[in-house]
């Protein structure tokens, strides 16, 4: 088996975030990495946060740092990977694409602990680069730049330390002194040789300063002086005349400032006044703010509570450090502001946000300073604040983020034309249930009813060089609709179309005249407002039209052509006449040739299967040049002309290029290559779009033309960073369709389905899915579906929090703390209403997150939910430190009257630090009532573990507790152990069953295939993987194959070889399988590894399922960092082989941008087996044309069957 | 055997029974469907390509087998239709070897004794017909009771019930059970 792996859609957590110029001059772009893959954003003018590229780097990105040689207009990126290798990056606006300018080494791949790339810093002046592992090395680079104006790196110098574990570096701002890097650093060299451990808990932190000596060129440790052992990060403070230079660090409780030969500066970090007094506070991510004449941080705590912290001084003296709440917000990874007045936050958990800055926190909000610190003998006097709503900032723009999928199911639950892909995401507070379909979101603008079922609509501009559209004509059965579109949109008289009659087009001629064609003729309708009507000869009707800016061709019933052309005054004028075998079924002009005033083609589509192509050149006489045979009527044709480009906004390269599409009878999308000097056809892919015929319109989107296609759903066409995209759109069934500008929506969409007449746009154009998100509780731990009734069994549990009654009462009682001394209405605070005027919304757990409580307690619910009608129907927050793990729907044989009921299992008191400990583990048993809506308590059994997994199994529960796996049967006050095995290694986290076999995942033994016999009511297990695998998914594939994927981020297939499983099967007796032994307690049979693949990131679900209306199975996986991708298993060796030699040649010419070698990447755990990497193959199109057609001719292929190749696959998947 | 520990007496109780297995074999020459070997291994003679077994145990594991089970039937069944159709023909010998002396002689000097023998014959015939048709009913009888016994006894293994040594049925240790479970020392099969 051969699978083709692809990224659906790709990681959207952030883990961090840095900000720069690198397209140069004055904007300011920052640029994310998601783990793999390197993000460049930029907010535009509306405040919406674009993404202008994104490359997989297939390498974990670890540390980012943005620099700048000093003189130059433009920032490098400093990359620090598991490559081993210290990566520099220049971004190129002509291409759209980072360029590596060095790629130093300097250890092994893989993230260790000694080889750098986790930490890096960079001197403030851009004059040299430290990399640090967490322990022991460091290294040094001098950056340089030659004659040429270009980069140069030193050879590295190092740092190191042994027995040294680095915490943070940052370089010092010292201006143009020698380069300093100060470092968080803890020795452990003692506390490793005193057995007593005394020794261990003495250790002390220490901050370093390292100094670069330029002109000896050597590093040396300058500075060291013990801090808090709370000490975890540090920020570089401006110096060299702007400020005092120095550090701030963050320790557990205080900021404090540090600098040689400076005595400290300390301040503590205000706390919440609901935080238990053993919680420390720590600060998680920073920013910094300079401008001219002043700079700030803004600090973000563990709680996501924002401070803004100034330094006061004089010279290079600091006399005071202020610490001011700003403002809440979910806690973020990193931080950055902007000098347009952003703030990026790039969330942990969650949607990322941009804040517009209001103020910068000069309100009177609580502040604490190194002044007024006050030492009492307990400690340090802490300072005490009340979280408010954002009072500094604005939220303007979220992106959306899916990090962490914890659950995910493939389903079609809606019965929709394709499945849906429900999703369980975030944490705590902001977690959600995300259904994901795939397709463009679209934003719907109005929505208006009218008078009868249209058949048609189309807009016009009154001149060609009008911006907006100045009307809009919609056609009916029997009567035309005229409207005008300004500030509001309504009917018009005075326009001069026809309007007793159908319309079949309309349009803008010339410069500004308008055509409607109607069944019986053309009106043609000039400027100064005289009418010019042509008349069909006899009885023929006109049945089919079609028309650019200056011609226009008619069909009239019986086949007959005709051709009119505009002449110099603005005339229609007849030119032509062709008589065609049959009726014509649709014609379509070529687009305009750059500097030519006609279409050189037109295309007519005929109800005998055949699309031709006629030339319009006048000495020709509309000559058919080329005929192309399809397997159905074609319904509508369009040309689409794709503009030659060298990189650039699309990120490809590809010459100019004219596609005729046209929409057949049977639902087919066909797509041919025109040759745009003879006209011939070539190069044919065909599609399926859906049930009904496609109809074909152009459209603009991002100022370029795209196609609409109406079939029983919309889809949309268009070029995105080099592909050419077909993508569904979120949307009903659509009629008919035209372009839409107005001033207040430039690219939009107006659009008939039956009675109404729909205006919208496109969104978040790139993108696969569209979401719908509903919040949940807690973090959502697992979900099954209750296919009767189409709903969802969500189980949510946190640790560390209040239940909802407590956090109610805690609310109400903090409210009444403060809430009566300043207003007294308590009353509406009770109800979740305002508190007076000084908060003017309530507090949302979603910004605030939920007050902390003893780390060992737990929250925990089991919500029942209708997708469809996004509505709990039932939500039982278990009581007693208890929290659900596990969930499964069970129908207990013989106990009929119960029918189907939800099994839970919880723990209860369940604690990992120091030492994994459980006061017990439950499993619950509900019965549905109230029609599936609502769940009863049965009866409650208790375990000795947590079940962390539940099946059902021929008519009884199977549960993993702990170790041990058990089979129960219902019973009146609990459930009734029936049968155990207890020889399995570690803690079982997935049951699967089929007929009787059962496949148990081990947290850390990969799987183990069991057999339950009846007539001994002993369950075996049979066969065992060789691999220690850390399971963190699993699904069943068929009898003998099973997929899991591990916590390093491999997918791996494990199968039973076939004579194995043949012999288990024919064993009449049962006698081997139950006195067969294995070697060293393993099973006696071991499944193989049939199939291998390093995704580069932990796995969290995994499911067999297609994405497309009768497509085949593929598996789809989620991920943590958020992404979901799939594995299609390939049906043809040839496609084998060539997508393995595309691969094979990809590595070779396109070798991975962090410095990762592509085979290692994905070969990191185990060596990758039978998967072919997509996402590389994918990148192809982004290569230089002449590399492109250097592999294509290897493969002896051309570049655009290679495109055609890689569409096709993709196609298959989604 | 038992998952659960070493102490069980049931491992004990299987042994004695195995030994008993294992004495009931070598005394009970008399039944055909097996030979042992003089190396000690058990020849099958029902099935066709008569395998050899290495112990008594495997041999009635074999026998209690799917394949096992449908050649004893078949050889059942060919005993018996041998046995029908001896006797037929015994009949019609006995019958033929009568008849060329009637037919030569004369029918009409000895009717009755004619009559009589006919008569035997006949109610002979019917006899051996009716033994048949007996034997066939209640042989299907047997085994659509005994599937069902099968079937209750499996599910009653399920939920966690053993046999003693006597056959009887006791309550697995390591198996919980409701208040109002079925008994089946009660309720036979």
């Amino acid at each position: 088996m051969f699978l083709y792996s692809l990224t659906l859609h790709r990681a959207t957590g952030v883990v961090c975030a840095s900000i720069g110029s690198f397209v140069g001059g004055k904007s300011q772009e920052i640029v994310v990495a998601r783990g793999k893959s390197l993000d460049l954003l930029r907010p535009d003018e509306s405040g919406k946060v674009v993404t202008l590229h994104s490359v997989e780097v297939f390498g974990a990105i670890r540390s980012l740092v943005p620099f700048r040689l000093t003189g130059s207009q433009k920032d490098y990126l400093a990359v620090g990977s598991d490559s081993g290798r210290l990566v520099i990056l220049e971004y190129s606006k002509e291409r759209n694409c980072f360029d590596k300018v060095h790629q130093e080494t300097f250890g092994k791949s893989g993230c260790r602990r000694i080889v750098p790339g986790q930490f890096l810093a960079v001197d403030p002046k851009g004059r040299a680069l430290m990399v640090a592992a967490c322990e022991k090395q460091k290294l040094v680079y001098v950056l340089n730049r030659d004659a040429t104006a270009r980069l140069t790196i030193s050879s590295p110098l190092e740092a190191h330390k042994s027995y040294t574990i680095t915490y943070s570096i940052t370089g010092v701002d010292c201006g143009f002194d020698n380069p300093i890097f100060a470092a968080i650093e803890l020795d452990y060299s003692e506390a490793d040789r005193d057995p007593t451990g005394q020794a261990a808990a003495e250790a002390q932190k220490h901050l370093t300063f390292y100094e670069l000596d330029l002109g000896l060129n050597h590093v040396s440790r300058k500075w060291s002086e013990p801090i808090d052992n709370g000490a975890n990060l540090l920020v570089s403070v401006p110096g060299g005349g702007d400020g005092p230079s120095g550090v701030l660090v963050c320790a557990e409780n205080f900021i404090i400032y540090r600098n040689q030969d400076h005595p400290e500066v300390r301040a503590v970090i205000p706390r919440r006044t609901d935080l238990p007094e053993e919680r420390g506070v720590l600060i998680v991510s920073a920013a910094t703010h300079r401008q001219k004449s002043m700079f700030f941080f803004l600090l973000q705590t563990e709680y996501g509570d924002v401070f803004k912290v100034t330094l006061e001084h004089e010279g290079d003296r600091v006399s005071e450090l202020k610490i001011k709440y700003f403002d809440t917000f979910p806690v973020t990874s990193a931080m950055c502001v902007l000098k347009a007045g952003y703030l990026f936050a790039a969330s942990e958990f969650g949607n990322h946000a941009l804040y517009q800055f209001r103020a910068i926190g000069d309100g009177d909000d609580v502040e604490s300073s190194s002044a007024n610190l006050m030492e009492t003998e307990e400690g340090f006097q802490p300072v005490f604040f009340q979280p408010r709503g954002l009072r500094n900032l604005a939220l303007i723009d979220q992106i959306e983020s899916l990090m962490p999928v914890m659950d995910m199911r493939v389903m079609n639950l809606f019965d929709e034309e394709t499945p849906q892909i429900f999703t369980l995401c975030g944490r705590g507070p902001r977690s959600s249930v995300r259904i994901l379909r795939p397709g463009l979101a679209i934003n719907e603008m109005a929505v208006s009813q009218l008078p009868g079922a249209a058949s048609a609509v189309w807009t016009v501009k009154k001149n060609v060089n009008d911006e907006f559209d100045a009307y809009m004509v919609v056609s009916f059965q029997n009567a035309t609709l005229v409207l005008s579109i300004g500030e509001t949109v309504e009917e018009v008289s005075d326009s001069k179309f026809l309007d007793t009659t159908p319309s079949l087009a309309v349009a803008l001629l010339g410069e500004d005249s308008l055509m409607q064609v109607h069944p019986n003729g053309i009106r043609h309708i000039r400027e100064d407002g005289r009418v010019n009507e042509w008349r069909t000869p006899g009885k023929k009707t006109i049945v089919k039209v079609g028309s650019n800016q200056f011609q226009v061709v008619i069909a009239l019933s019986g086949g007959e052509l005709i051709y009119f052309d505009m002449d110099m005054m603005g005339q229609l004028m007849e030119a032509d006449k062709n008589e065609m075998p049959g009726d014509v079924a649709c014609l379509a002009f070529a687009p305009i040739p750059e500097g030519r005033r006609r279409s050189r083609f037109l295309a007519v589509g005929s109800y005998d299967n055949t699309i031709r192509i006629l030339s319009l050149d006048p000495d020709d006489g509309m000559q058919v040049l080329s005929v192309q045979s399809v397997s159905s009527p074609p319904e509508s044709l369009l040309f689409l002309e794709v503009k030659a480009s060298t990189g650039g906004e699309d990120g490809a390269d590809h010459p100019a290029s004219l596609f005729l599409n046209a929409g057949l009878q049977n639902g087919v999308l066909f797509r041919t290559v025109v040759d745009m000097v003879t006209g011939q056809l070539s190069d044919t892919r065909s599609r399926f779009l859906g049930l009904r015929a496609p109809k074909l319109f152009s459209c603009m989107v991002r100022g370029r033309q795209a196609m609409l296609c109406l079939s029983s759903r919309p889809w949309l066409g268009y070029i995105h960073q080099g592909h050419f995209l077909l993508t569904p759109l979120s949307y009903e069934t659509l009629e008919y369709a035209a372009s839409f500008s107005s001033d207040q929506c430039a690219e939009g969409i107006v659009a008939v389905a039956k009675d109404q007449l729909r205006v919208f746009t496109i969104e978040r154009l790139g993108e696969t899915f569209n979401e719908t998100a509903i919040p949940l509780r807690y973090t959502p731990r697992r979900f099954v579906v209750l296919p009767k009734r189409k709903h969802l069994a969500i189980i949510e549990s946190d640790k560390g929090a209040f239940t909802a009654e407590e956090r109610e009462a805690l609310r109400k009682e903090c409210m009444e703390a403060n809430g009566v001394g300043e207003n007294g209405n308590t009353g509406a605070m009770d109800n979740g209403g305002e508190d007076g005027e000084e908060r003017d919304e309530p507090m949302t757990d979603e910004q605030f997150g939920y007050p902390k409580a003893e780390s060992d307690k737990w929250v925990s619910c089991i919500r029942i939910l209708d997708p469809k009608s996004r509505e709990t129907t039932c939500l039982l927050e278990l009581q007693d430190n208890e929290a659900a793990f596990s969930v499964c729907t069970v129908n207990f044989h013989d106990k009929d009257n119960h029918g189907m009921l939800l099994a839970v299992g919880t723990g209860k008191g369940l604690t990992f630090f120091p030492k994994r400990t459980v006061e017990a583990g439950f499993i619950h048993i509900y019965k549905f009532v109230d029609e599936g809506r609502s769940l009863e308590l049965l009866h409650k059994t208790q375990v000795d573990d947590v079940p962390l997994a539940l099946c059902q199994f021929q008519g009884r529960l199977l549960a993993g507790i702990g170790s041990v796996l058990r089979l129960y049967d219902l019973g009146k006050k609990k459930l009734l152990r029936k049968c155990e095995n207890k020889l399995f290694p570690r803690t079982i986290v997935s049951i699967h069953t089929y007929r009787d076999r059962i496949y148990i995942g081990d947290i850390q033994e990969s799987f183990h295939y069991c057999k339950y016999r009846r007539d001994e009511n002993q369950l075996y297990i049979f066969a065992d993987d060789t691999v220690p695998r850390w399971l963190t998914a699993a699904h069943h594939i068929d009898f003998d194959t099973m997929a899991g994927a591990d916590k390093f981020g491999n997918i791996y297939f494990a199968r039973l070889p076939q004579d194995t499983s043949d012999e288990i099967e024919e064993d009449p007796t049962g006698g081997r399988i139950k006195w067969e032994q294995g070697k060293l307690n393993g099973a006696p049979n071991k499944v193989e590894e049939i199939v291998q693949f390093h995704v580069g990131d932990v796995v969290s679900c995994l499911q067999k399922a297609s994405l497309i209306p009768g497509g085949g199975d593929s598996i789809i996986f989620g991920t943590v960092m958020g992404s979901l991708g799939a594995l299609l298993a390939f049906t043809s060796r040839e496609d084998v082989d060539f997508f393995s030699h595309l691969e094979m040649h990809m590595r070779q010419e396109h070798p991975p941008l962090c410095g990762r070698d592509h085979m290692a990447f994905r070969s990191a755990f185990f060596p990758v087996k039978d998967v072919i990497d997509g996402d590389l193959c994918e990148q192809f199109p982004t290569l230089p044309l002449d590399m492109q057609r250097k592999i294509a001719d290897e493969l002896d292929r051309t570049p655009s069957e290679i495109l055609k190749k890689l569409e096709d696959i993709r196609n298959k998947i989604i | 055997m038992s998952v659960y520990g070493g102490d069980s007496w049931g491992r004990e109780a299987q042994q004695r029974k195995r030994r008993v297995d294992d004495l009931l074999s070598s005394s009970s020459n008399a039944s055909s469907s097996f030979k042992k070997l003089s190396s000690g291994k058990f020849v099958c003679l029902v099935c066709p390509h008569n395998p050899v077994l290495d112990s008594s145990l495997m041999l009635s594991v074999h026998n209690k087998g799917s394949r096992h089970v449908a050649a004893q039937a078949k050889q059942k069944e060919n005993e018996l239709r041998r046995q029908q159709e001896l006797n037929k023909r015994i009949v019609l010998s006995s019958k033929t070897k009568i008849q060329p002396k009637t037919t030569s002689s004369n029918n009409h000097v000895k009717p009755l004794v004619e009559q009589t023998r006919t008569t035997i014959l006949e109610l002979q015939s019917t006899k051996f017909t009716l033994n048949a048709k007996d034997a066939a009913s209640n042989d299907s009888h047997s085994s659509i009771s005994s599937r069902e016994r099968r079937q209750k006894e499996l599910k009653f293994i399920a939920a966690g019930w053993k046999r003693d040594c006597h056959g009887k049925w006791f309550r697995d240790e390591n198996v919980e059970f409701d208040s109002g479970e079925e008994d089946p020392n009660v309720c036979p099969l």
